[in-house]
This record gives structure tokens, sequence and C-alpha cells, in this order.
């Protein structure tokens, strides 16, 4: 970073105006939502954001408010952010999060998400070859929170067994919407009401979250620095797409690099 | 917020501490352990191994394997590449070529108390009883970073153990039989694996020869500068010493804690240990397979 660049952080950071990142200060009753990138946890934090607060209505806005991100708001905001707080993270294990939900996806939808991801952020365009994309994606080359594999297995290894670790599978949270998120309300302590739960879950839908992204979408942190606005960032939202869109050797090769770690969490391979 | 400018000031002349947010490059190598296994011992192995020129001491060793908790960013961006860099951290994705060294926890928790009181981190007379719950739970002052021995170890194991990037070295097999350990360091490194380089290097980092350098050189090691001298950094060098030192119920609350784990790491357990604190989601049983044939056979 030039010395300039350096002087302009050093001045937002006495005003506490700078994204705290990885330098968050981490208090022992915070909860992380945790997953991969392109695993649901944008959906995760809007269902959370409608068990905290039903009126005013959940936009992008309030649910990165709500349950912020490090990288989407400023340190003065975590530091003023009535405790106990929910953050969201896609890091690897981090033994300072003593509270951790964990949203976990089938590899093999993760990569196409990441892929057009990946196009959304102008990374890389339509020519580039698709499985020299897959390789990097399985060497997790342009992942700042490890491969897949890395970031699932980092987790499970070390907090599968503790009471303050809640493992959700992306696939049950699509079939069974409300029951997963009784579990999420459970693990946070939240009294909320049968009716509160499903009004919840249908505010969180991909319908409604599309809408949602037209009006406020372009103002969120997380698409601000976004070049292409014909790429949405909620996308189809359903599980298995890859048994009609993926490739055979990207998932062979996926398969290849994870199968134990998938079958344990119950995603069948192919190969 | 005198504080907060001498922070700024650091950041902005690259003077903090590297800690776990350093530029690394592809072609680092990374000697990562829990505190207390073996780690400094094997720094100067490599280092007598990788330099021969020159015999490694308490006054060089940072210049030649730098290590990210005693060293600045400006520190570790002046090290030629490709950089051997020492590391405490758990589970970190960007480093790409690691040698993980492991030690039984059963010995790591006596060293590791009589170390934290060596830094006032800990009151001389703390119990030690009391220190064993903290020790398993991760709940110490200069441990709060790193996790606990089993969080650090498992996070490195579950995410690399199959890696031809990663080698897993025991502390107690490099005690046992140090030039055959390092000879697998210099094949992993690349490096110059002939009986009388690897012969030199054992003897010049033998635990002897590093106590004596400890006691002239201490005052100019960022590591011991301005520590009591009564307890020394360089400790028994022995594995197994908990046989005899580590009371009864530490023992067995450690093996209830990590059984399993240490199980699969080698590690005779005393107790039995319940099938159902098995972790999951790793097969470690793969590893102590391949880790149980003969040097020979290992690439």
């Amino acid at each position: 970073m030039p010395l300039i660049g350096q002087l302009a952080y050093g001045v937002k950071h006495v005003l506490e105006l700078d994204h705290p990142k990885h330098n968050l200060v981490v208090y022992p009753d915070d909860t992380f939502i945790v997953s991969f990138p392109k695993s649901g946890n944008t959906w995760t934090r809007f269902l959370i954001a409608n068990l905290l607060q039903l009126e005013p209505r959940i936009t992008f806005l309030d649910m990165e408010r709500l349950v912020p991100s490090p990288d989407g708001q400023a340190r003065r905001f975590f530091k003023a952010m009535p405790r106990p707080r929910i953050i969201k993270e896609h890091a690897s294990f981090d033994p300072q999060y003593k509270n951790v939900i964990y949203i976990v996806r089938d590899p093999r939808d993760v990569i196409i998400s990441g892929y057009n991801f990946l196009l959304k952020g102008e990374i890389i365009d339509e020519s580039y070859p698709y499985m020299t994309f897959v390789d990097e994606f399985i060497r997790g080359i342009r992942s700042h929170v490890g491969s897949w594999g890395e970031n699932v297995a980092s987790w499970l290894a070390t907090r599968a067994n503790s009471p303050r670790f809640l493992l959700l599978r992306y696939e049950d949270m699509l079939s069974e919407t409300a029951g997963e998120l009784k579990k999420v309300a459970d693990f946070l302590g939240l009294q909320v009401s049968d009716s509160h739960l499903s009004e919840a879950v249908t505010r969180s839908s991909a319908d409604n979250m599309r809408k949602l992204e037209k009006m406020h979408g372009d103002n969120w942190a997380q698409n601000r620095h976004m070049k292409r606005k014909d790429i949405p960032f909620v996308r189809a939202a359903k599980a298995g797409g890859w048994r009609s869109t993926l490739p055979q050797p990207a998932v062979a090769a996926i398969e290849s690099a994870w199968g134990p770690l998938m079958s344990k969490l119950g995603y069948e391979l192919s190969t | 917020m005198f504080g907060e400018l001498k922070y700024i000031l650091k950041y902005v002349t690259g003077k903090d501490l590297a800690g776990r947010h350093f530029a690394t490059f592809p072609d680092d190598t990374f000697i990562v352990s829990f505190p207390r296994s073996g780690n400094t011992w094997t720094r100067f192995l490599i280092g007598n191994l990788v330099r021969p020129n020159e015999p490694i001491t308490f006054l060089n060793v940072e210049k030649v394997i730098p290590d990210t908790s005693a060293l600045s960013k400006r520190d570790l961006k002046r090290i030629p590449r490709p950089r051997i860099i020492k590391s405490h951290q758990f589970f970190d994705s960007r480093y790409k070529k690691v040698i993980y060294i492991v030690r039984d926890p059963r010995d790591v928790v006596l060293s590791y108390y009589n170390f934290q009181r060596k830094y006032g981190e800990l009151e001389d007379k703390y119990p030690f009883d009391q220190y064993v719950p903290r020790f398993i739970a991760g709940d110490l002052p200069g441990l709060l970073g790193w996790g606990s021995w089993g969080d650090h170890v498992l996070s490195w194991l579950a995410t690399r153990h199959n890696s031809s990037s990663f080698l897993l070295l025991r502390y107690e097999d490099m005690l046992a039989e140090p030039a055959r350990e390092l000879a697998k360091v210099a094949r992993f490194l690349g490096t110059d694996s002939s009986p009388e380089a690897l012969t030199l290097a054992v003897e010049r980092s033998s635990a002897e020869n590093m106590r004596k350098m400890e006691k002239t050189q201490s005052e100019g090691w960022v590591v011991t500068k301005g520590r009591r001298k009564d307890i020394p950094f360089v400790g028994t060098a022995k594995g197994g010493g908990w046989q005899s030192k580590l009371p009864e119920s530490a023992l067995e609350e450690i093996e209830s804690a990590w059984g399993p784990l240490m199980k699969a790491l080698g590690y005779d357990l005393m107790r039995n240990v319940s099938p159902a604190l098995e972790p999951p989601f790793i097969q470690l049983e793969d590893w102590a397979a391949r880790h149980t044939q003969p040097a020979s056979e290992t690439v």
C-alpha cells in the first residue's frame, strides 16, 4: 500500500471508520454465522434478521445492520452494537469464535454459484477455460478463507462435538426451512412463535429477496464494488443444479478431491 | 489514544508485529507447531542444514528462520526468498507449504506451565491442578490467539494431512532419530540430505549446545531478552517426562479431552477412552498407517 493510502487508513482508524475485517474485536458472547462463500449465508442472515425484527420490513441494508459483516460495517459500528452480537463470517476455523452456526452446501453447487460470482465481479469472463477455473476452485486459489474442503474440515474437526456449534446443511434449510430456522432460534436463545417463524420464512423467500435486491441491492456493501449489474447476487436458490449444469469432468474432480468429507456430510457421490 | 497513535505509526512504517496478517508468498515454507513442541530446535536443525557455512545461534536464527510472533511485518518483508518462517498459528490457508511438529500434550502441558511462569504470564505459584483445565480449554493468557492444543493440531491435520505440501513430524521421533527425521525435512525442502550434512546439523543443534548458547546469548535474542534466567528457554528436550511428573488427575483430564486424537498420533493412552469421543469428519487412521511405514518407504 502506498504511504498516502496508509496515512488515509491511519486517519480512518483513529475515527474508527475503517472496516474491522480480520481485526474485529471478538467477545465470548458473540455468535458467528459462518460458511464458505456462496453457501446460503446471506439467506440465513435474512432469516435471522426477520427473527429479530418483523417491522419495519427487513431490507438488504437492515440485514447488514442486524447481522453485520466485518467487511460491511465500520469498527465504530461493531463497538456500538448491543451485545450479544450476531456476526457474519466466511473465515476458516478461528478459536476466538465461541458460538458458531456453520452452514455447509454441496460443493458441486457451490462451484456453480462461485463461477457466477467471479463473472459478476469481472474477475474472469465467459471465455475463461472452465476446467482451469475448476482446478483453481479445488485448490482454493482465489479464496481468502481456504478451499471449500479446508474451510469445512477446519470447523468440523475442531467443533463438531461442541454444544456451542450448530451445523446446518443448506439443502436441509431449503427442504425444511421452518424446522431448521427453529434450530437457529433455539441456538440463539430467541423466543419466537410458530407464526413469527413462518412469517420470517415467507419474507426471506428467494422471490422476495430478488425483489429486495432490485430495490437496495446497489447500495448494499457486498454488491457496491461488483462491476456487472446484469448478474444478480440472489441466484437460483436451489439444490442439485449441478446434476444438469456441471460438466462431468468437474463433478469427477470435486468428488475425487473431497469424496470422504462429502460422504460424511450426506452428499451422495456420483462417480 | 496515545496507544492508538503508536499503533498507527507502527502500522504505517510496517513495524507492527507480523502475527497472523503479514504478506505471504507462494514459495514460503512454514515451520508450524503449538508452543513448546520442539519448534525452536527444529529451526536450529533446519537452519544448520540449509546454511552449513555458519552455525545457527540465538543471535542469527531470526534472520535465517524468522518468527512471526517476534518480528515485524517489515522485518519479514526483508528476508530473502524463498523464506522459511516459524509460526505458532492455527490453520492458515495462506501457508501453502508446511512442516508441522506435534508433541505429546502430556509433555506440552508441563513445558508450557514452566514457560508461562518464565514469561510472567502466570504467577509463579499458580497451582498446576488449576492450570490443566485451562490448558485443555485453551483459556490461558498468551494462548488466547492460538486455540487449545487439540484445536491447533486438528485444524492443521483435518485440512492438510493428505497434502504433499504438508510434512508431519512427531517431536518424539525427532528425539529418537534426529538424522532420519531431518532427512525427511531435507527431501521435503529439496535440499542436501547427505549423511554428512545431516550429522553436522544434528550436532550443531544438540540440546547441550543450545543450552550453552542460551547462557551467553539470551540477552541478544528477542524472545528471551529481559526475561528471568532461573527458568531456561531450552527445556528438558526429552519425551515422556509426564510419566514421572504429571499428576494422575491431569493425565485423566488430558486423555479424556484428546484421547482419540492422541491415539491417532501414536501416543499410547494410560486409560480407556470412550469411542463416543472419536473426532468425526477426518480419518486420521490413514495418516497413522502411512506414518508407521519404515522411513525408506516414505517419499
